[in-house]
């Protein structure tokens, strides 16, 4: 629906011209008086037609030149007919005529109390209003409604755009060496060239061994916030304490791992040190996760367990758990995205600049013990791109790649994983 | 799904009547405790171990409060010798002099890296409150079908990706950006920082937000767009006023991230210490300063311990901000509930 109707009728009048005119601009008539009269006296070629075909009429009146006023300009002066208005109105936009009778009524009113005067160079529209058109009001407001709309959608661009450009620039760059042998390549000359198999297999084995250091204790929490704890103060400190400890900084988190498990527990420098941090510090990912997974099972399906004479555990056991393993492993895989990622934590922890290891056998395979520095791949994303010198741009980048690819896959796998469970939901 | 194995194990059926603790709700006061259904149910290991589990489960529950409390506890005990000993704590919040390293006075002044946390940490605000609640608004009320579904998923591998790389993209992609726009002589400092930061913390606040939003009754916005109201009108005049403390709680939380952040501003602000003029100069943060110099110290000498009253000082604050964004979170909760 538009404002403004596809048709416009236009007539003309030329102030002082002589009488007996078409409304032509050839021959204008002489006063708006004449107009109405003609127009409303022409059988089948006017206003009454125009109004059922909800076509707008306009009055020019010329300058006294015979010129008429540019088309563009808008109605200097509007009277409005709406053929579904229940009352008699004045022609305002509010209080719109009931019909073209009433309309040039009103006209003809204030023409004779001189209310009104059409000045040469001036319109005058007869608005028809189709039934449930739009008025200027709800135009304006549509108006802003669609500046929000797009401004919003800027924003939400805004954000999403430049980062995507900033990956895919990440990988050109990267791409001479975004090969296997990158993968599984052991850093060479100072590291300045050669692969990223030594932080690639040292974050491999801190991620598996934090998950699991926190995966148990994280979902059993998730097991008592959600079927243990009653509704107390005692619950609303553990969940306040769960938001705090993902709130804490990543690097006081690092102060920790070193007061607590390097120096205190007596662990080092060491990756079981580093994998406890890291550890501690996804806990409340699990947590919450594993707590909404299990929040999700149905409490239908409890009390038809305790029904048939299971006992709490045994309900968690066989139905609860079984129920909701797979939202509790998206919640799990978060975590080994996070703890991939996590470079400050590990940073005093057990991760260091490099750590030679064999090129081959055993110990290529599994080159680090629990209780060995290690190397990390964002740690080593760190050191090679501040700390060592003459590194090649490309190897940075490649760097980079493999571990924003590493944690965007397991992520999607994460959200791959969640939407396949809403689109199967069985309850 | 097989609840109960069938197993004929009938030493059991009493002891599940006995351990057998369903909440009061449940109705399971029907079942009879020699109920003969009941010997068919099996038990196994797990089943007899039903105490020593829920125990463990209650510990693991109650970690969370343990592992907090350790966090404090090994940060301060560190800490505390310099706290309560030789460190001038006026000095220590006024002065901008941070010369850890001094062989003649070593002076521990955290002002700048303080304003330095502060500059970065608004500026950012600055960039990701707009950008993060239009971002939410539009997701929530605006986007349908499809385009929502992807901007919800891009917008949360923005926040998976680690902030060394956000560190990295800072150092070696908007560094060099910034100094071919702007000419200035170096691309990391407070502005690179602020964007980094602003970017990183813009997922929490959509997230948040959005919550927030979708949290507002449907009926709200049903009422409204039954007066005339148009989407925007009731965004602003009826979900903003609705939704204002889950609003305030995502720039709360979008804060505690952007203070807490630590490889992002280490690698991205340029990393001198000094109160910026402008938001081209480089500044250092309270987390960097940790994690760049805690490598060289010695553990127990004062520098070390000094790192870890900055510690303190992050964990306060981080604390605070966590737990207010939390009250104001439970204030709205609590109020609809009455």
């Amino acid at each position: 629906m538009s404002e403004q109707p596809q048709v416009v009728e236009e007539w003309f009048l030329l102030p002082g011209a002589e009488s007996g005119g078409m409304g032509t601009r050839e021959a204008p008539w002489g006063s708006v008086e004449e107009a109405l009269a003609t127009l409303a006296r022409r059988p089948g070629a006017t206003l009454r037609d125009a109004a059922a075909g909800g076509r707008d009429v306009e009055l020019v009146c010329l300058t006294d030149a015979g010129v008429p006023p540019p088309a563009a300009q808008a109605a200097n002066h509007r009277l409005y007919i709406d053929p579904h208005a229940t009352v008699a109105g004045n022609g305002t936009e509010a209080k719109p005529c009931q019909d073209w009778n009433e309309a040039c009524q009103t006209l003809k009113n204030r023409l004779r109390t001189q209310q009104f005067r059409l000045a040469p160079g001036e319109r005058l529209r007869f608005h028809v209003r189709e039934a449930f058109t739009t008025t200027r009001f709800e135009m304006r407001k549509r108006r802003v409604e669609t500046f929000a709309r797009s401004v919003f959608l800027m924003m939400a661009l805004l954000l999403v755009a430049p980062v995507l450009l900033i990956l895919g620039y990440l990988v050109v760059q990267a791409w001479p060496v975004l090969t296997p042998a990158f993968l599984y390549t052991n850093p060479q000359d100072y590291m300045t060239t050669g692969g990223i198999w030594a932080p690639l297999i040292g974050t491999f084995l801190l991620v598996l061994l934090s998950l699991l250091i926190a995966a148990p204790i994280g979902v059993l929490a998730g097991v008592y916030l959600n079927e243990y704890a009653g509704q107390n103060w005692w619950t609303r400190m553990i969940n306040l304490a769960v938001v705090n400890l993902a709130g804490v900084p990543s690097i006081v988190h690092a102060l920790f791992g070193v007061g607590a498990f390097v120096l205190f527990a007596g662990m080092g420098r060491s990756l079981l040190a580093a994998a406890c941090t890291v550890a501690v510090m996804t806990l409340p990912v699990i947590i919450t996760s594993s707590r909404e997974a299990l929040a999700a099972v149905p409490m239908a399906f409890r009390e038809a367990c305790w029904n048939l004479g299971a006992s709490r555990w045994q309900t968690i056991r066989t139905i609860v758990l079984p129920n909701s393993i797979s939202g509790i492993l998206t919640g799990v895989i978060l975590q080994v995205a996070r703890a991939a990622g996590e470079t400050a934590p590990i940073l005093f922890t057990g991760a260091v600049f490099f750590v030679p290891i064999a090129d081959s056998g055993l110990p290529y395979w599994l080159p680090y013990n629990w209780d060995d520095r290690f190397m990390a791949l964002s740690m080593h994303l760190f050191t090679l791109s501040t700390q060592v010198k003459d590194v090649g741009d490309e190897v940075k980048f490649g760097t980079a790649v493999v571990l924003i690819g590493l944690v965007l896959a397991v992520n999607s796998l994460s959200i791959g994983l969640r939407v396949y469970l809403r689109s199967h939901k069985r309850w | 799904m097989s609840p109960l194995k069938a197993d004929s194990d009938v030493e059991r059926s009493s002891a599940v009547g006995m351990t057998g603790d369903p909440p009061a709700n449940s109705g399971s006061g029907l079942a009879v405790a020699g109920d003969p259904h009941r010997q068919r149910g099996g038990t196994t290991l797990l089943d007899r171990l039903e105490p020593v589990i829920e125990w463990i489960i209650r510990l693991c529950g109650w970690s969370a409060i343990l592992f907090v409390f350790a966090i404090f506890l090994f940060v301060f005990l560190e800490g505390a010798p310099m706290l309560f000993g030789d460190l001038d704590l006026v000095e220590f919040f006024t002065s901008t002099n941070w010369r850890p390293d001094s062989e003649i006075r070593p002076q521990y002044g955290i002002l700048a890296l303080l304003v330095g946390t502060l500059s970065v940490t608004s500026l950012a605000m600055l960039i990701a409150v707009p950008l993060g609640l239009g971002a939410a608004v539009y997701v929530s009320e605006f986007a349908g079908g499809r385009i929502k579904e992807t901007l919800k998923i891009v917008i949360e591998l923005l926040a998976a990706i680690p902030s060394v790389v956000w560190g990295f993209i800072g150092y070696m992609v908007l560094g060099p950006i910034l100094i071919w726009l702007t000419g200035a002589p170096i691309g990391i400092n407070l502005l690179n920082g602020g964007i980094i930061l602003a970017l990183m913390s813009v997922p929490i606040i959509v997230s948040v937000s959005e919550d927030a939003l979708r949290a507002v009754p449907d009926s709200y916005r049903e009422a409204a767009t039954a007066l005339g109201a148009s989407r925007w009108e009731v965004v602003y005049r009826v979900l903003f006023p609705a939704a204002k403390n889950g609003l305030l709680a995502a720039v709360l939380l979008g804060v505690g991230r952007a203070i807490g952040e630590t490889m992002a501003v280490l690698m991205a602000t340029g990393h001198a210490v000094q109160i910026p003029r402008s938001v081209m100069d480089p500044v250092r943060t309270l987390t960097a300063t940790i994690a760049a110099e805690l490598g060289e110290t010695v553990a127990g000498d004062a520098h070390y311990q000094v790192l870890f009253v900055i510690g303190m000082v992050l964990f306060a604050v981080a604390f605070v901000v966590n737990l207010s964004a939390d009250l104001v979170i439970k204030g709205i909760r609590g109020g609809r509930n009455e």
